[in-house]
């Protein structure tokens, strides 16, 4: 996942590459993953989400689409 | 069995916060013998626990199976995705790690990054309630 400025300099990173576009995740957005996945992390107790888990999380901040589906794509 | 069981999964949980611990107090995903050292292991048992750390995929291991490319959040390598918190500077495998490492700490701190397309610096400020306005 990459940093960018703004949505216009996505499309010109995404045309002089010939990539599609993928999904846009906002700042605030950003947070509530990195919030989701990592806050418990350097506790004994922590663990990866599972799939099924995955899918909530990232419904629950608008995150929806084949793209967000756990099954087929490689999370962190 | 259950109890070697237990006991491989209590001493793996050892090994992750022995890792994951040295990486926050440094900002540098420690070399084996350090949490050989940190869980007062051996080397052989440290290995074995790193393997199944990354079966479960909490690590990621270069080709030698002893050094931990990555702990996510953090990156066993530099990354254009730094991130500065109490004076400490820790490299992030993405920009979703390099909030990843702000809430792994609990403290706010800077994400030093670039726009991917203009390659322009970006600095971020994190608080305790995520990202404030950056110009």
């Amino acid at each position: 996942m990459l940093f960018f400025r703004s949505e216009e300099l996505i499309n010109e990173w995404c045309r002089s590459r010939g990539v599609a576009p993928r999904p846009i995740v906002h700042m605030d957005q950003l947070w509530q993953l990195a919030v989701t996945w990592y806050s418990t992390r350097l506790e004994a107790e922590s663990r990866r989400p599972a799939p099924n888990e995955m899918r909530s999380i990232f419904e629950g901040i608008g995150l929806a689409g084949d793209f967000w589906d756990p099954t087929a794509d490689m999370f962190g | 069995m259950s109890l070697d069981l237990t006991h491989a999964a209590d001493f793996d949980t050892s090994v992750k916060l022995a890792l994951y611990g040295i990486t926050a107090e440094s900002g540098r995903i420690p070399a084996l013998d350090a949490v050989v050292e940190r869980v007062a292991g051996t080397t052989d048992t440290v290995k074995e626990a790193y393997l199944r750390l990354r079966a479960r995929r909490l690590l990621w291991l270069e080709a030698d199976s002893i050094t931990v490319r990555m702990a996510p959040p953090f990156s066993g390598v530099p990354t254009q995705h730094r991130v500065m918190v109490d004076g400490i500077e820790y490299y992030a495998n993405c920009a979703w790690d390099a909030f990843g490492i702000l809430a792994a700490l609990h403290r706010p701190g800077l994400v030093r990054s670039r726009c991917e397309q203009s390659l322009a610096p970006l600095e971020l400020y994190v608080g305790s309630h995520g990202p404030e306005p950056s110009p």
